[in-house]
Protein backbone atom coordinates (compact mmCIF):
# COMPACT_ATOMS: atom_id res chain seq x y z
CA UNK A 1 0.00 0.00 0.00
CA UNK A 2 2.32 2.44 0.75
CA UNK A 3 4.68 1.47 -2.66
CA UNK A 4 1.41 2.20 -4.26
CA UNK A 5 0.71 5.61 -2.19
CA UNK A 6 4.42 6.63 -3.41
CA UNK A 7 3.25 6.00 -7.09
CA UNK A 8 0.37 8.21 -6.51
CA UNK A 9 2.88 10.93 -5.24
CA UNK A 10 4.69 10.64 -8.12
CA UNK A 11 1.69 10.61 -10.61
CA UNK A 12 0.49 14.04 -9.13
CA UNK A 13 3.67 15.86 -8.99
CA UNK A 14 4.10 14.61 -12.75
CA UNK A 15 7.49 13.05 -11.99
CA UNK A 16 5.99 9.36 -13.21
CA UNK A 17 4.78 11.25 -16.73
CA UNK A 18 7.80 13.26 -17.81
CA UNK A 19 8.84 12.78 -21.26
CA UNK A 20 12.23 11.20 -20.42
CA UNK A 21 10.42 9.05 -17.51
CA UNK A 22 7.80 8.24 -20.55
CA UNK A 23 10.48 7.15 -23.12
CA UNK A 24 9.92 3.15 -22.50
CA UNK A 25 6.65 3.89 -24.40
CA UNK A 26 4.17 3.29 -20.96
CA UNK A 27 3.84 4.86 -17.70
CA UNK A 28 6.00 3.20 -15.05
CA UNK A 29 3.60 2.39 -12.66
CA UNK A 30 1.59 -0.34 -11.20
CA UNK A 31 -2.05 -0.82 -12.42
CA UNK A 32 -2.81 -3.25 -9.67
CA UNK A 33 -1.37 -1.13 -6.98
CA UNK A 34 -2.93 2.27 -8.14
CA UNK A 35 -6.53 0.25 -8.23
CA UNK A 36 -5.65 -0.44 -4.80
CA UNK A 37 -5.27 3.16 -4.32
CA UNK A 38 -8.43 4.14 -5.78
CA UNK A 39 -10.71 1.70 -3.94
CA UNK A 40 -9.42 3.26 -0.77
CA UNK A 41 -9.67 6.64 -1.38
CA UNK A 42 -13.30 5.77 -3.29
CA UNK A 43 -14.24 4.54 0.36
CA UNK A 44 -12.71 7.42 1.99
CA UNK A 45 -14.74 9.93 0.09
CA UNK A 46 -18.10 7.75 0.00
CA UNK A 47 -17.25 7.89 3.87
CA UNK A 48 -17.65 11.75 3.74
CA UNK A 49 -20.12 11.33 1.47
CA UNK A 50 -22.85 9.12 3.54
CA UNK A 51 -21.90 11.27 6.70
CA UNK A 52 -24.67 13.65 5.76
CA UNK A 53 -27.51 10.51 5.88
CA UNK A 54 -25.62 8.97 9.12
CA UNK A 55 -25.46 12.45 10.95
CA UNK A 56 -29.01 13.80 9.78
CA UNK A 57 -30.85 10.25 10.89
CA UNK A 58 -28.62 9.98 14.20
CA UNK A 59 -30.65 9.32 17.16
CA UNK A 60 -33.81 9.02 15.14
CA UNK A 61 -35.94 6.45 13.87
CA UNK A 62 -33.92 5.96 10.98
CA UNK A 63 -30.60 5.89 12.49
CA UNK A 64 -30.61 2.27 11.13
CA UNK A 65 -31.40 3.66 7.44
CA UNK A 66 -28.72 6.19 7.96
CA UNK A 67 -25.79 3.73 9.33
CA UNK A 68 -26.61 1.49 6.22
CA UNK A 69 -26.19 3.94 3.83
CA UNK A 70 -22.63 4.61 5.17
CA UNK A 71 -22.24 1.09 4.52
CA UNK A 72 -23.46 0.89 0.77
CA UNK A 73 -21.68 4.49 -0.18
CA UNK A 74 -18.60 3.09 1.03
CA UNK A 75 -18.75 0.32 -1.09
CA UNK A 76 -20.30 2.01 -4.21
CA UNK A 77 -17.72 5.37 -4.56
CA UNK A 78 -14.98 2.94 -5.93
CA UNK A 79 -17.77 0.44 -7.67
CA UNK A 80 -18.96 3.28 -9.66
CA UNK A 81 -15.53 4.27 -10.92
CA UNK A 82 -14.07 0.88 -11.76
CA UNK A 83 -17.55 0.19 -13.50
CA UNK A 84 -16.88 3.16 -15.75
CA UNK A 85 -13.56 2.49 -16.43
CA UNK A 86 -14.83 -0.91 -17.14
CA UNK A 87 -17.60 0.06 -19.77
CA UNK A 88 -16.07 2.84 -21.33
CA UNK A 89 -11.98 0.88 -21.77
CA UNK A 90 -13.22 -1.64 -24.73
CA UNK A 91 -14.08 1.50 -27.31
CA UNK A 92 -11.31 4.05 -26.35
CA UNK A 93 -9.32 1.40 -26.58
CA UNK A 94 -10.12 -0.18 -29.96
CA UNK A 95 -10.43 3.79 -31.34
CA UNK A 96 -7.26 4.42 -30.27
CA UNK A 97 -5.62 1.28 -32.65
CA UNK A 98 -8.12 2.38 -35.46
CA UNK A 99 -6.59 5.83 -35.70
CA UNK A 100 -2.92 4.24 -35.28
CA UNK A 101 -1.45 4.79 -32.31
CA UNK A 102 0.56 1.92 -31.04
CA UNK A 103 -0.07 1.67 -26.92
CA UNK A 104 -0.46 -1.61 -26.05
CA UNK A 105 -3.44 -2.57 -24.11
CA UNK A 106 -1.29 -2.47 -20.70
CA UNK A 107 0.23 0.90 -21.25
CA UNK A 108 -3.20 2.27 -22.19
CA UNK A 109 -5.23 0.57 -19.16
CA UNK A 110 -1.97 1.68 -16.69
CA UNK A 111 -2.84 5.09 -18.58
CA UNK A 112 -6.72 5.11 -17.54
CA UNK A 113 -6.04 3.79 -13.82
CA UNK A 114 -3.57 6.50 -13.20
CA UNK A 115 -5.94 9.07 -14.28
CA UNK A 116 -8.53 7.55 -12.33
CA UNK A 117 -5.53 7.73 -9.50
CA UNK A 118 -5.36 11.77 -9.98
CA UNK A 119 -9.60 12.00 -10.20
CA UNK A 120 -10.31 9.99 -7.01
CA UNK A 121 -7.02 11.62 -4.90
CA UNK A 122 -8.10 15.35 -5.96
CA UNK A 123 -12.01 13.64 -5.09
CA UNK A 124 -10.70 12.49 -1.57
CA UNK A 125 -8.79 15.88 -0.39
CA UNK A 126 -12.35 17.33 -0.77
CA UNK A 127 -13.96 15.02 1.47
CA UNK A 128 -13.07 17.57 4.54
CA UNK A 129 -15.15 20.20 3.03
CA UNK A 130 -18.04 17.62 1.98
CA UNK A 131 -17.77 15.92 5.21
CA UNK A 132 -17.60 19.61 7.20
CA UNK A 133 -21.27 20.32 4.95
CA UNK A 134 -22.56 17.14 5.56
CA UNK A 135 -22.36 18.03 9.50
CA UNK A 136 -23.58 21.74 9.37
CA UNK A 137 -26.61 21.64 6.63
CA UNK A 138 -29.40 20.04 7.29
CA UNK A 139 -30.23 20.52 3.25
CA UNK A 140 -30.46 17.60 0.94
CA UNK A 141 -30.89 19.47 -1.87
CA UNK A 142 -27.19 21.34 -1.29
CA UNK A 143 -25.62 18.19 -0.53
CA UNK A 144 -26.37 16.57 -3.54
CA UNK A 145 -25.56 19.54 -6.02
CA UNK A 146 -22.09 20.29 -3.82
CA UNK A 147 -20.96 16.32 -4.32
CA UNK A 148 -21.72 16.99 -8.46
CA UNK A 149 -19.68 20.03 -8.50
CA UNK A 150 -17.12 18.05 -6.47
CA UNK A 151 -17.40 15.06 -8.58
CA UNK A 152 -16.81 17.55 -11.64
CA UNK A 153 -13.93 19.55 -10.24
CA UNK A 154 -11.89 15.89 -9.96
CA UNK A 155 -13.24 13.95 -13.10
CA UNK A 156 -12.13 17.12 -15.08
CA UNK A 157 -8.60 17.51 -13.46
CA UNK A 158 -8.51 13.36 -14.29
CA UNK A 159 -9.22 13.66 -17.78
CA UNK A 160 -6.73 16.63 -18.27
CA UNK A 161 -4.05 14.93 -16.63
CA UNK A 162 -5.30 11.75 -19.28
CA UNK A 163 -5.58 13.57 -22.17
CA UNK A 164 -1.71 15.86 -21.47
CA UNK A 165 -0.24 12.07 -20.67
CA UNK A 166 -1.86 10.73 -23.71
CA UNK A 167 -0.38 13.15 -26.30
CA UNK A 168 3.22 12.82 -24.02
CA UNK A 169 2.75 9.11 -24.77
CA UNK A 170 1.81 8.85 -27.96
CA UNK A 171 4.12 11.41 -28.88
CA UNK A 172 7.12 9.26 -27.38
CA UNK A 173 5.38 5.81 -29.05
CA UNK A 174 6.08 7.52 -32.52
CA UNK A 175 9.12 9.00 -32.17
CA UNK A 176 11.45 6.95 -29.57
CA UNK A 177 14.52 8.55 -30.54
CA UNK A 178 13.99 12.48 -30.17
CA UNK A 179 13.06 12.06 -26.12
CA UNK A 180 15.42 8.81 -25.44
CA UNK A 181 18.22 11.22 -26.47
CA UNK A 182 16.55 14.73 -24.75
CA UNK A 183 18.32 15.45 -21.50
CA UNK A 184 16.64 16.60 -18.35
CA UNK A 185 17.17 20.02 -18.12
CA UNK A 186 15.38 21.93 -15.61
CA UNK A 187 14.58 25.70 -16.57
CA UNK A 188 14.83 28.03 -14.00
CA UNK A 189 12.45 31.08 -14.92
CA UNK A 190 14.85 34.06 -14.54
CA UNK A 191 12.50 35.82 -12.15
CA UNK A 192 12.68 33.47 -9.33
CA UNK A 193 15.84 34.70 -8.54
CA UNK A 194 14.93 38.55 -8.87
CA UNK A 195 11.44 37.63 -6.52
CA UNK A 196 13.28 36.29 -4.37
CA UNK A 197 15.84 38.33 -3.86
CA UNK A 198 13.67 41.22 -3.29
CA UNK A 199 12.55 40.42 -0.08
CA UNK A 200 15.47 38.14 1.09
CA UNK A 201 14.41 34.78 0.53
CA UNK A 202 16.14 31.60 -0.77
CA UNK A 203 15.63 31.09 -4.34
CA UNK A 204 12.76 28.68 -5.51
CA UNK A 205 13.18 25.45 -6.30
CA UNK A 206 13.74 24.91 -9.89
CA UNK A 207 10.57 24.45 -11.88
CA UNK A 208 9.83 21.31 -13.47
CA UNK A 209 6.52 20.54 -15.82
CA UNK A 210 3.64 19.59 -13.84
CA UNK A 211 1.52 16.81 -14.39
CA UNK A 212 -1.39 18.72 -16.02
CA UNK A 213 1.03 21.26 -17.92
CA UNK A 214 0.62 21.07 -22.10
CA UNK A 215 4.20 20.87 -23.35
CA UNK A 216 4.76 23.10 -26.61
CA UNK A 217 5.36 21.46 -29.91
CA UNK A 218 3.91 18.04 -29.22
CA UNK A 219 0.85 17.98 -31.64
CA UNK A 220 -0.70 15.14 -32.26
CA UNK A 221 -2.62 14.66 -35.92
CA UNK A 222 -5.95 15.86 -35.38
CA UNK A 223 -8.07 12.65 -36.06
CA UNK A 224 -6.29 11.01 -32.99
CA UNK A 225 -7.29 14.31 -30.88
CA UNK A 226 -9.95 14.24 -32.10
CA UNK A 227 -11.17 10.76 -31.43
CA UNK A 228 -9.96 11.47 -27.42
CA UNK A 229 -11.88 14.71 -26.89
CA UNK A 230 -15.18 12.85 -27.82
CA UNK A 231 -13.63 9.97 -25.51
CA UNK A 232 -13.80 12.26 -22.77
CA UNK A 233 -17.14 13.13 -23.64
CA UNK A 234 -18.28 9.61 -23.56
CA UNK A 235 -16.22 9.18 -20.42
CA UNK A 236 -18.04 11.48 -18.51
CA UNK A 237 -21.13 10.77 -19.74
CA UNK A 238 -21.22 7.08 -18.83
CA UNK A 239 -20.01 8.35 -15.65
CA UNK A 240 -22.85 10.51 -14.76
CA UNK A 241 -25.20 7.94 -15.80
CA UNK A 242 -23.02 5.48 -13.44
CA UNK A 243 -23.44 7.41 -10.77
CA UNK A 244 -27.45 7.67 -11.20
CA UNK A 245 -28.18 4.23 -11.83
CA UNK A 246 -25.73 3.23 -8.82
CA UNK A 247 -27.97 6.12 -6.56
CA UNK A 248 -28.73 6.74 -3.84
CA UNK A 249 -25.30 7.67 -2.99
CA UNK A 250 -26.08 11.48 -0.56
CA UNK A 251 -28.66 9.24 1.14
CA UNK A 252 -32.59 11.21 1.81
CA UNK A 253 -32.80 11.33 5.39
CA UNK A 254 -36.34 11.45 5.20
CA UNK A 255 -36.07 7.92 3.14
CA UNK A 256 -36.02 4.96 4.10
CA UNK A 257 -32.32 3.03 2.97
CA UNK A 258 -32.53 0.99 -0.37
CA UNK A 259 -29.79 -0.03 -2.29
CA UNK A 260 -30.61 1.08 -4.98
CA UNK A 261 -33.68 3.11 -6.87
CA UNK A 262 -36.09 2.46 -9.33
CA UNK A 263 -35.32 2.09 -12.91
CA UNK A 264 -36.80 5.62 -14.07
CA UNK A 265 -35.05 8.98 -15.29
CA UNK A 266 -31.94 9.99 -15.65
CA UNK A 267 -28.55 12.13 -14.02
CA UNK A 268 -29.28 15.59 -15.75
CA UNK A 269 -33.25 15.33 -15.10
CA UNK A 270 -32.00 14.59 -11.78
CA UNK A 271 -29.62 17.44 -11.02
CA UNK A 272 -32.08 19.87 -12.76
CA UNK A 273 -34.66 18.63 -9.98
CA UNK A 274 -32.63 18.90 -7.38
CA UNK A 275 -31.46 22.68 -8.58
CA UNK A 276 -34.92 23.86 -9.09
CA UNK A 277 -36.20 22.46 -5.59
CA UNK A 278 -32.68 24.39 -4.00
CA UNK A 279 -33.59 27.48 -5.56
CA UNK A 280 -37.29 27.92 -5.31
CA UNK A 281 -37.91 26.05 -1.44
CA UNK B 1 3.92 42.41 20.40
CA UNK B 2 3.69 39.02 19.17
CA UNK B 3 5.79 40.21 15.87
CA UNK B 4 2.60 42.46 14.28
CA UNK B 5 4.60 44.69 12.79
CA UNK B 6 6.90 42.03 10.82
CA UNK B 7 3.86 40.33 9.66
CA UNK B 8 1.99 43.55 8.88
CA UNK B 9 5.51 44.71 6.87
CA UNK B 10 5.63 41.33 4.78
CA UNK B 11 9.09 40.58 6.33
CA UNK B 12 11.60 37.65 5.28
CA UNK B 13 11.40 35.86 8.51
CA UNK B 14 7.50 34.66 7.69
CA UNK B 15 8.61 33.41 3.96
CA UNK B 16 11.84 32.37 4.72
CA UNK B 17 12.52 28.11 4.16
CA UNK B 18 14.43 28.01 7.64
CA UNK B 19 12.48 26.79 10.71
CA UNK B 20 9.58 26.90 8.93
CA UNK B 21 7.96 24.86 12.11
CA UNK B 22 8.62 28.38 14.29
CA UNK B 23 7.96 30.43 11.71
CA UNK B 24 4.22 28.29 11.25
CA UNK B 25 3.85 28.29 15.07
CA UNK B 26 4.40 32.16 15.82
CA UNK B 27 1.92 32.93 13.05
CA UNK B 28 -0.65 30.77 14.16
CA UNK B 29 -0.19 32.23 17.89
CA UNK B 30 -0.25 35.89 16.32
CA UNK B 31 -3.73 34.85 14.61
CA UNK B 32 -5.23 33.11 17.48
CA UNK B 33 -4.18 36.35 20.35
CA UNK B 34 -5.49 38.96 17.88
CA UNK B 35 -8.79 36.49 16.70
CA UNK B 36 -9.29 36.30 20.87
CA UNK B 37 -8.99 40.09 21.40
CA UNK B 38 -11.65 40.69 18.34
CA UNK B 39 -13.85 38.56 19.35
CA UNK B 40 -14.07 39.35 23.27
CA UNK B 41 -15.01 43.07 21.32
CA UNK B 42 -17.71 41.62 19.53
CA UNK B 43 -19.27 40.17 22.33
CA UNK B 44 -19.67 42.88 24.57
CA UNK B 45 -22.64 44.52 22.66
CA UNK B 46 -25.23 43.08 25.05
CA UNK B 47 -22.96 44.16 28.29
CA UNK B 48 -19.91 42.36 30.46
CA UNK B 49 -22.09 41.62 33.53
CA UNK B 50 -22.78 38.43 34.80
CA UNK B 51 -24.02 36.14 32.45
CA UNK B 52 -22.96 38.20 29.78
CA UNK B 53 -19.51 37.75 30.26
CA UNK B 54 -20.24 34.20 28.97
CA UNK B 55 -20.87 35.72 25.47
CA UNK B 56 -17.92 37.68 25.22
CA UNK B 57 -16.02 34.55 25.81
CA UNK B 58 -17.77 32.49 23.47
CA UNK B 59 -17.85 35.37 20.74
CA UNK B 60 -13.78 35.42 21.44
CA UNK B 61 -13.47 31.67 21.02
CA UNK B 62 -15.31 31.91 17.95
CA UNK B 63 -13.37 33.92 15.92
CA UNK B 64 -10.18 31.98 15.74
CA UNK B 65 -12.44 28.56 15.03
CA UNK B 66 -13.88 30.44 12.32
CA UNK B 67 -10.26 31.09 10.79
CA UNK B 68 -8.56 27.94 12.30
CA UNK B 69 -11.59 25.39 10.97
CA UNK B 70 -11.86 27.06 7.72
CA UNK B 71 -8.26 27.00 6.72
CA UNK B 72 -8.09 23.15 7.50
CA UNK B 73 -10.99 22.14 5.84
CA UNK B 74 -10.67 24.05 2.75
CA UNK B 75 -6.41 22.95 3.05
CA UNK B 76 -5.68 19.27 1.94
CA UNK B 77 -7.86 20.20 -1.96
CA UNK B 78 -5.69 22.86 -1.81
CA UNK B 79 -3.00 20.96 -1.86
CA UNK B 80 -3.86 17.89 -4.01
CA UNK B 81 -4.71 20.41 -6.27
CA UNK B 82 -1.12 22.06 -6.02
CA UNK B 83 0.93 19.34 -6.51
CA UNK B 84 -1.20 18.77 -9.29
CA UNK B 85 -0.12 21.79 -11.39
CA UNK B 86 3.23 21.13 -10.46
CA UNK B 87 3.91 23.06 -8.17
CA UNK B 88 4.03 20.85 -4.60
CA UNK B 89 7.81 22.05 -3.97
CA UNK B 90 6.49 25.16 -2.94
CA UNK B 91 3.80 24.22 -1.09
CA UNK B 92 5.33 25.11 2.07
CA UNK B 93 6.19 28.67 1.04
CA UNK B 94 2.61 28.95 -0.25
CA UNK B 95 1.14 27.96 3.27
CA UNK B 96 3.18 30.15 4.87
CA UNK B 97 2.13 32.77 2.73
CA UNK B 98 -1.64 31.78 3.54
CA UNK B 99 -1.22 31.73 7.29
CA UNK B 100 0.73 34.73 7.29
CA UNK B 101 -2.36 36.63 5.91
CA UNK B 102 -4.34 35.39 8.22
CA UNK B 103 -2.37 36.37 11.16
CA UNK B 104 -2.22 39.77 9.52
CA UNK B 105 -5.97 39.50 8.91
CA UNK B 106 -6.41 39.33 12.58
CA UNK B 107 -4.18 41.61 13.43
CA UNK B 108 -6.21 44.56 11.29
CA UNK B 109 -9.40 43.18 12.72
CA UNK B 110 -8.41 43.37 16.40
CA UNK B 111 -6.94 47.45 15.18
CA UNK B 112 -10.84 48.09 14.70
CA UNK B 113 -12.23 46.75 17.92
CA UNK B 114 -11.99 50.35 19.21
CA UNK B 115 -14.13 51.29 16.40
CA UNK B 116 -16.53 48.51 17.37
CA UNK B 117 -16.74 49.02 20.87
CA UNK B 118 -17.22 52.55 20.14
CA UNK B 119 -20.12 52.02 17.85
CA UNK B 120 -21.56 49.91 20.69
CA UNK B 121 -21.57 52.64 23.09
CA UNK B 122 -23.64 55.05 20.83
CA UNK B 123 -26.06 52.36 19.23
CA UNK B 124 -28.27 49.62 21.14
CA UNK B 125 -29.56 48.98 17.62
CA UNK B 126 -28.40 45.30 17.21
CA UNK B 127 -29.34 44.67 13.14
CA UNK B 128 -27.15 48.03 13.05
CA UNK B 129 -24.53 46.06 15.20
CA UNK B 130 -24.38 43.11 12.94
CA UNK B 131 -24.03 44.97 10.30
CA UNK B 132 -21.10 47.42 11.68
CA UNK B 133 -19.51 44.01 12.20
CA UNK B 134 -19.90 42.93 9.08
CA UNK B 135 -18.72 46.16 7.40
CA UNK B 136 -15.42 45.69 9.63
CA UNK B 137 -14.94 42.07 8.77
CA UNK B 138 -15.52 43.73 4.98
CA UNK B 139 -12.63 46.31 5.14
CA UNK B 140 -10.35 44.16 7.06
CA UNK B 141 -10.50 41.10 4.05
CA UNK B 142 -10.01 43.75 1.80
CA UNK B 143 -6.97 45.03 3.31
CA UNK B 144 -5.44 41.66 4.43
CA UNK B 145 -5.90 40.84 -0.06
CA UNK B 146 -3.05 43.48 -0.22
CA UNK B 147 -0.89 41.76 2.41
CA UNK B 148 -1.78 38.52 0.46
CA UNK B 149 -0.89 39.80 -2.76
CA UNK B 150 2.76 40.70 -1.28
CA UNK B 151 3.25 37.48 0.32
CA UNK B 152 2.63 36.03 -2.93
CA UNK B 153 4.02 38.14 -5.50
CA UNK B 154 7.67 35.85 -4.82
CA UNK B 155 5.64 32.99 -5.95
CA UNK B 156 3.45 34.49 -8.71
CA UNK B 157 6.68 35.50 -10.32
CA UNK B 158 8.51 32.11 -9.98
CA UNK B 159 5.22 30.67 -11.59
CA UNK B 160 2.10 32.30 -13.33
CA UNK B 161 0.13 29.13 -11.67
CA UNK B 162 0.09 30.53 -8.62
CA UNK B 163 -2.13 33.11 -9.32
CA UNK B 164 -5.10 30.74 -10.50
CA UNK B 165 -4.12 28.82 -7.32
CA UNK B 166 -4.66 31.92 -5.35
CA UNK B 167 -7.63 32.47 -6.50
CA UNK B 168 -9.21 28.71 -6.28
CA UNK B 169 -8.21 29.28 -2.71
CA UNK B 170 -9.94 32.79 -2.12
CA UNK B 171 -12.76 30.80 -3.70
CA UNK B 172 -12.80 27.63 -1.59
CA UNK B 173 -12.00 29.82 1.89
CA UNK B 174 -14.92 31.69 1.37
CA UNK B 175 -17.19 28.64 0.35
CA UNK B 176 -16.41 27.30 3.54
CA UNK B 177 -15.92 30.64 5.55
CA UNK B 178 -19.54 31.87 4.80
CA UNK B 179 -21.41 28.57 5.64
CA UNK B 180 -19.08 28.34 8.91
CA UNK B 181 -19.50 31.84 9.94
CA UNK B 182 -23.25 31.15 9.84
CA UNK B 183 -23.18 27.62 11.81
CA UNK B 184 -21.18 29.08 14.68
CA UNK B 185 -23.67 32.68 15.42
CA UNK B 186 -24.31 33.91 17.04
CA UNK B 187 -20.79 36.41 17.22
CA UNK B 188 -22.65 39.50 18.79
CA UNK B 189 -25.52 38.15 21.06
CA UNK B 190 -28.74 39.72 20.99
CA UNK B 191 -29.68 40.72 24.33
CA UNK B 192 -33.13 40.04 24.37
CA UNK B 193 -32.01 36.19 23.89
CA UNK B 194 -30.38 34.07 26.58
CA UNK B 195 -26.60 33.33 26.28
CA UNK B 196 -25.60 30.71 24.36
CA UNK B 197 -22.64 29.12 22.27
CA UNK B 198 -24.37 28.02 19.32
CA UNK B 199 -28.24 28.70 18.31
CA UNK B 200 -31.03 26.37 19.85
CA UNK B 201 -30.89 25.05 16.03
CA UNK B 202 -27.65 26.07 14.65
CA UNK B 203 -27.60 23.96 11.20
CA UNK B 204 -28.66 24.77 8.41
CA UNK B 205 -27.52 26.04 5.19
CA UNK B 206 -26.25 29.75 4.30
CA UNK B 207 -26.66 29.16 0.65
CA UNK B 208 -29.77 27.80 1.06
CA UNK B 209 -31.04 30.93 3.40
CA UNK B 210 -29.29 33.57 1.38
CA UNK B 211 -31.53 31.68 -2.29
CA UNK B 212 -34.40 31.81 -0.26
CA UNK B 213 -34.45 35.51 0.62
CA UNK B 214 -33.65 36.51 -2.81
CA UNK B 215 -36.81 34.32 -3.93
CA UNK B 216 -38.70 35.87 -1.35
CA UNK B 217 -37.81 39.12 -2.81
CA UNK B 218 -38.17 37.91 -6.52
CA UNK B 219 -41.53 36.61 -5.93
CA UNK B 220 -42.72 39.37 -3.49
CA UNK B 221 -41.58 42.07 -6.39
CA UNK B 222 -43.06 39.87 -9.58
CA UNK B 223 -46.43 39.56 -7.51
CA UNK B 224 -46.67 43.56 -6.84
Amino acid sequence: MLGALKQLDRLLRGEATRLTTLARGTIDVSATGLCGVVVVLGMLYGLCMASFAMIRTWGGELARDGMLQVVATVVKVPVLFLLTLAVTFPSLYVFNALVGSRLSVVSMLRLLVAAMAVMLAVLASFGTIVAFFSFTTTSYPFMLVLNVAVFAVSGSLGLVFLLQTLRRLTLVVEQPDVFAAAPPVPVVPAAATDGGVALGAPPLPPHLPGALEPLDGHVLGPNVRTIFRIWVVVFSLVGAQMAWVLRPFVGNPELHFTWFRARESNFFEGLARAITHLMTW
Amino acid sequence: MLHAGDILRARPWATATGNAGRVAARLVLAMVAFGLAYGAAMGTFAGVGGDRLLQVLYSAIKVPILLGVTFAVALPSFFVINTLMGVGADFGRALRALLATQAGLTIILASFAPFTLLWYASSANYQAAILFNALMFGVASVVAQRLLRRYYRPLIEANPVHRGLLRWWLFLYAFVGIQLGYVLRPFIGDPNSPTSFLRADPWGNAYEHVARLAWDVLRRGGGG
